[in-house]
């Protein structure tokens, strides 16, 4: 590991004042991506700036503001603890759903929903400094080794030339199912409220950068409005294991019924791009239409037409269909045997 | 199992389990040397050519840095030393991807492994031979003359005028051991000599090579390994590391600890190579097997060879009269492959009893019943005796057990729900030997309390081997089990066979039953009585007023041992459950029934056999080291990518003994466990996924996308 600086905070201002204006300074909260990646030398920061002191841990029910009786999730709070709180496990069991798919027990102990979002994609290229990898070194060699090389996990829509990694993150995908918004703060201006769809971005030409948050910002919170989904929503997420491996596809899948007809349908995949995957078109289709198996694969179809596979993940379009299908059933009748 | 009043064949909990839970035992590099600096490997970046140039400068510029090795200053070492894998750093020449191509020694682990980092290398690069699907076209004869092709009657001719015939290539791909310590040792100088701890499974193997290597005597040479954390045949053979390790304590002239990052193990300690297994199956309508080709074609390292034996399974399992076994090899820029717990049996079985599986399928027939038609009476590839053989026996209790008689004949019509349900099962072989070991017994009485020490260099991977020993020598002296103290894995010992090939348990267990009957003998006559009843040494010690008494002997297997053929057998049994839609498989059951000689303790056996199903298992759905064809450097070197099965994947276990008194294999009837395990298992979850969906995957890992 290279030498690095260790600063605790105690206070936001303290914690947005720190990394001001020092490119080379992270935020430390539950480590368990960046410690990783710091050991096999990818992430290279000069200064760790430790935030797990701040009170930023609350999940609390919003009275006012635009998400009145939504939910506020503290970007600190564990992963284990989002999961398992009863106003998400009521009101956001897709949350609580996609949480639980993701990682262990340990690392859910110990990752925060604020890292979980910021957690970096596990292209085998990226983690590996022996290979080429245009996110790993933008200014370096170029090259993607994913590209043209074993590309089994990567994405099938929204990859550029210059990168077809995915985000990993589950937790991201249902927050994406469910409007969620990111609420950051920097050392300079007032707290910035970014929408989960746009939090993360495309690669296109700079696939070193993943999202959309400013150098400097921190996540404070995330927050989901009030929706009707919690009776009808499902996370399913296909993987080579049955537990503790990272999604071939994953589907966050969620609906709002009047008797047999959608009212509204949220679906969102991963494992498929370098963000949460919205199928915005599945999505159009099923509402005020009828909750049938037909339907269903209909949306499905018109979704996956616009994959573009690689050389080895073709099949995730197939998957996909069929993924999209069986968490849309399964959110409908709740029943998954 | 159980004889009365003796502790040897009862499920006694292992005698070191405190200890390790409580994190007492030491491994190799949990002793408290003092003064230790430590090293840290680094690895080339390409698959083939040489070093043109390599900056050592910054690195050993660095805080903390007291060494840099490279070829460039390492010592002249015995590169024919008997170190597996080469990578010595005697030459700039790379052989494979991620070969070592230096050290560094410093003050702590991080400034060793930050300054690692730091070294720049630069290389002349030649074309690497890293495509094996490509390659796999210009394989020949291996040198190894035991992988010649072996040829009973005409498997070809037959073939042709088969009426019914399976012919279908079956592709494994490369494992890793993985095992949970990772290859780890302490060297530490005094003089001329030096002490290695280090997690060997072959102690005085470890000694051998190492001496060799570093040009010094095997005396100087002493091996501390009592506590293994795995090894599944990657610490069998012993690797540069171990070697290194010494060569970085002799530079700095302090003691130096070496232990491998898990991403490092991937290119440092061997692997279970890629295999395409060709197996042509011909047979009469009522299943009477008419022909058996077995034609596996691999890939091994550069310089040295090694193939695993896949035909072994086919040339043992079934009567047959045109049998044929035949091997190619291509050399790779990969590290050297090597053994990995049931080396070619457990990948052969998968092609042989896929096939055989096809075979029934194709004929209608119950699997079971098509193997019960084909069961030899003797080996057939040498017409020897069988010591024993429980196919039969597996097969039939296990049906009876498995409730087999619930599958459905044609596949996929076991539906429930969302899923499809099936049941496959497959039979499995491992060879039964016992080694040349020797043992010391030590008693010592403090009035009437006499306890007893066994000592000998053998090797404990975590599988039980102080508890049986304890167990034995228990029995052979008539102590009570907490009496008895065992003493492993130091080359100081009386030398004794390494934990592979299975013939660890055989190998000790008559060693140390052989020492206790020894010094028993020897008591009686000291006393110079005539006994009516048999005393027991712990008895003589106190009627003949012994204070200390010790023996040793050096134990030897049958002499008429070769005059049979002498193997463990098994059936697994495995139940499936496939996703529909997305393909994700299950075992939602799985039952191993083994008949392996006589069992010495049925826990740690029960553990023994479990764990070898479950890396069946992991065989079967989710292991697999993909290297890429461009670079030939693996893609999977953390266990987010290397999937070994977690504990959702693996569903109720169950495991049967097959009762048995088995004395023509050796004096005790004890055969071995360590790797019958994983015989079979694979086929027997293809097999399953097969009756389940329909769907014949010949290529492991069954993945969820090839069965969409
Ligand atoms: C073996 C393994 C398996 C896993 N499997 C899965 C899986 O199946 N599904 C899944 O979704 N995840 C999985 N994970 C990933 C895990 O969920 C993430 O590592 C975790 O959520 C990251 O959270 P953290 O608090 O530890 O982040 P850290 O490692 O502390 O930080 C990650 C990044 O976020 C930044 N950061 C953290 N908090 C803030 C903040 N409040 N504001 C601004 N920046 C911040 C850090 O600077 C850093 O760059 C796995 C991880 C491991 C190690
Ligand atoms: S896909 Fe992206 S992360 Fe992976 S190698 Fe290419 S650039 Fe790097």
């Amino acid at each position: 590991m290279r030498p690095f600086k260790f600063t605790t905070v105690s206070d936001i201002s303290s914690a947005t004042n720190s990394v001001a204006g020092k490119p080379n300074a992270r935020f430390l909260a539950g480590g368990t991506n960046l410690l990783d990646l710091m050991k096999e030398d990818v992430e290279r920061p000069e200064e760790l700036i430790d935030i797990t002191r701040l009170s930023l841990a609350q999940i609390k029910p919003l009275t006012d503001g635009v998400n009145k009786g939504g939910i506020s999730i503290g970007a600190l709070g564990k992963n284990t603890d989002a999961a398992n709180h009863p106003l998400i496990r009521q009101n956001y069991p897709l949350l609580a759903q996609a949480i639980l798919a993701g990682a262990s027990g340990q690392i859910r102990n110990m990752a925060t929903n604020g890292g979980n979002l910021l957690q970096r994609t596990r292209c085998p290229y990226f983690y590996d400094v022996a290979m080429p990898c245009n996110k790993r070194e933008p200014g370096g060699q170029p090259g993607c080794g994913a590209r043209e090389g074993i590309n089994r996990m990567h994405a099938i829509f929204g990859w550029s030339e210059k990168c077809v990694a995915v985000h990993p993150s589950d937790m991201a995908v249902a927050l994406a199912a469910l409007d969620a918004v990111v609420k950051v703060r920097s050392a300079s201006g007032p707290e910035r409220i970014i929408t989960l769809a746009d939090f993360h971005r495309l690669p296109e030409d700079r696939p070193e950068i993943d999202t959309n948050l400013s150098p400097g910002e921190l996540i404070t919170a995330i927050e989901l409005p009030k929706n009707r989904f919690a009776e009808k929503s499902y996370y399913l997420k296909v993987r080579d294991r049955s537990s503790y491996a990272f999604a071939l596809i994953s589907v966050a899948a969620a609906l709002e019924m009047d008797g047999n007809r959608v009212v509204q349908a949220r679906i969102a995949l991963g494992g498929v791009a370098h963000k949460p995957w919205r199928a915005l078109k599945a999505e159009q289709l099923l509402v005020g239409q009828e909750a049938t198996e037909a339907n269903f694969k209909r949306a499905a179809e018109v979704e996956m037409a616009d994959a573009k596979p690689l050389e080895h993940n073709a099949f995730k379009v197939e998957l996909g269909k069929r993924s999209i299908v069986r968490a849309l059933q399964v959110a409908l009748t709740g029943n998954r045997s | 199992m159980q004889e009365k009043n003796k502790v040897t064949g009862t499920p006694v909990s292992r005698i070191d389990g405190i200890l390790k839970v409580t994190g007492k035992a030491a491994y190799a590099t949990d002793y408290p040397v003092k003064n230790i600096a430590y090293a840290v490997l680094f690895k080339s970046t390409i698959a083939a050519g040489t070093i043109r140039s390599i900056d050592t400068g910054p690195a050993e510029k660095s805080p903390g840095v007291l060494a840099v090795i490279t070829h460039k200053n390492a010592p002249k070492l015995n590169v024919e030393g008997g170190i597996r894998g080469g990578a010595l750093l005697q030459s700039p020449k790379i052989e494979f991807h991620g070969q070592h191509i230096g050290l560094v020694v410093a003050e702590t682990y991080e400034q060793a492994r930050y300054a690692a980092r730091l070294v720049k290398v630069e290389y002349d690069q030649s074309k690497a031979r890293v495509d094996f699907e490509k390659l796999s076209k210009e394989a020949a004869l291996p040198k190894d003359k035991e992988k010649a092709d072996a040829k009973r009657g005409d498997a070809r001719a037959a073939l042709q005028n088969a009426e019914f015939k399976v012919e279908a290539v079956y592709g494994t791909p490369i494992e890793h051991h993985h095992p949970l310590e990772p290859h780890s040792t302490i060297a530490e100088w005094q003089g001329d000599n030096v002490v290695l701890y280090n997690s060997s499974q072959i102690v005085n193997g470890a000694q051998n090579a190492a001496a060799a290597t570093l040009n010094i005597k095997p005396e100087n040479v002493r091996i501390v390994s009592p506590y293994i954390g795995g090894g599944f045949g990657s610490k069998g053979g012993q690797w540069a590391n171990l070697v290194l390790t010494a060569v970085a304590a002799k530079a700095v002239n302090r003691p130096v600890k070496l232990a491998l990052t898990r991403q490092q193990m991937v290119n440092s300690v061997g692997l279970r190579q890629q295999n395409h297994q060709k197996v042509s199956l011909a047979a009469t309508k009522d299943g009477k097997l008419t022909a058996l080709a077995h034609e596996t074609t691999t890939h091994c390292a550069i310089e040295n060879e090694f193939v695993e034996p896949c035909g072994d399974c086919s040339k043992i399992m079934y009567e047959v009269p045109n049998s044929l076994i035949t091997y190619r090899v291509v050399p790779m820029n990969l590290i050297l492959p090597t053994y990995t717990r049931g080396p070619g049996k457990s990948t052969g079985s998968f092609a042989l009893e896929s096939a055989m599986d096809e075979l029934a399928h194709q004929l209608k027939m119950d699997p079971i019943e098509l193997r019960l038609k084909n069961e030899p009476t003797r080996d057939p590839s040498n017409g020897k005796p069988w010591s024993s053989r429980t196919t039969v026996q597996c097969l039939q209790e296990g049906a009876k057990a498995f409730g087999w008689e619930k599958r459905k004949a044609e596949p996929r019509q076991n539906q429930q729900g969302n899923f499809l349900i099936g049941y496959g099962v497959a039979c499995g072989t491992y060879p039964a030997h016992q080694r040349p070991s020797s043992a010391r017994v030590t008693l010592n009485r403090k009035g009437n309390a006499i306890t007893a020490r066994v000592e000998l260099a053998a090797a404990d991977l975590g599988t039980g081997t102080h508890t049986i020993l304890a167990q034995t020598a228990a029995d052979a002296l008539g102590l009570p089990l907490n009496q008895i103290t065992v003493k492993l894995g130091d080359s100081d010992l009386p030398p004794a066979a390494g934990s592979v090939g299975s013939v660890g348990a055989s190998s000790y267990a008559n060693a140390v039953h052989d020492a206790c009957v020894k010094l028993t003998d020897e008591l009686i006559a000291k006393s110079g009585k005539q006994f009516f009843v048999r005393p027991t040494a712990a008895q003589l010690m106190v009627s003949e007023n012994v204070a200390d008494y010790q023996t040793r002997v050096d134990a030897k297997p049958p002499a008429n041992a070769d005059q049979y053929s002498s193997h463990s057998f098994n059936a697994n049994f495995a139940e499936v459950r496939v996703d529909i839609a997305t393909g994700m498989v299950r075992v939602t059951r799985f039952l191993a029934v083994t008949g392996a000689g006589k069992i010495l303790n049925p826990k740690t056996a029960r553990s023994q056999i479990i764990g070898g199903n479950v890396w069946g298992i992991g065989m079967a759905l989710t292991e697999e080291s993909v290297v890429d064809p461009r670079w030939g450097n693996f893609v999977t070197r953390s266990f987010g990518d290397y999937h070994v099965p977690a504990n959702l994947d693996i569903g109720a276990m169950e495991a049967i003994f097959i009762r048995e008194d088995d004395r023509a294999s050796n004096a005790l009837g004890v055969k071995g466990i360590g790797e019958v395990g994983i015989v079979g298992v694979a086929a027997a979850v293809a097999n399953a996924v097969f009756n389940a969906t329909g769907k014949r995957i010949r290529e492991l890992p069954i993945t969820p996308d090839k069965l969409l």
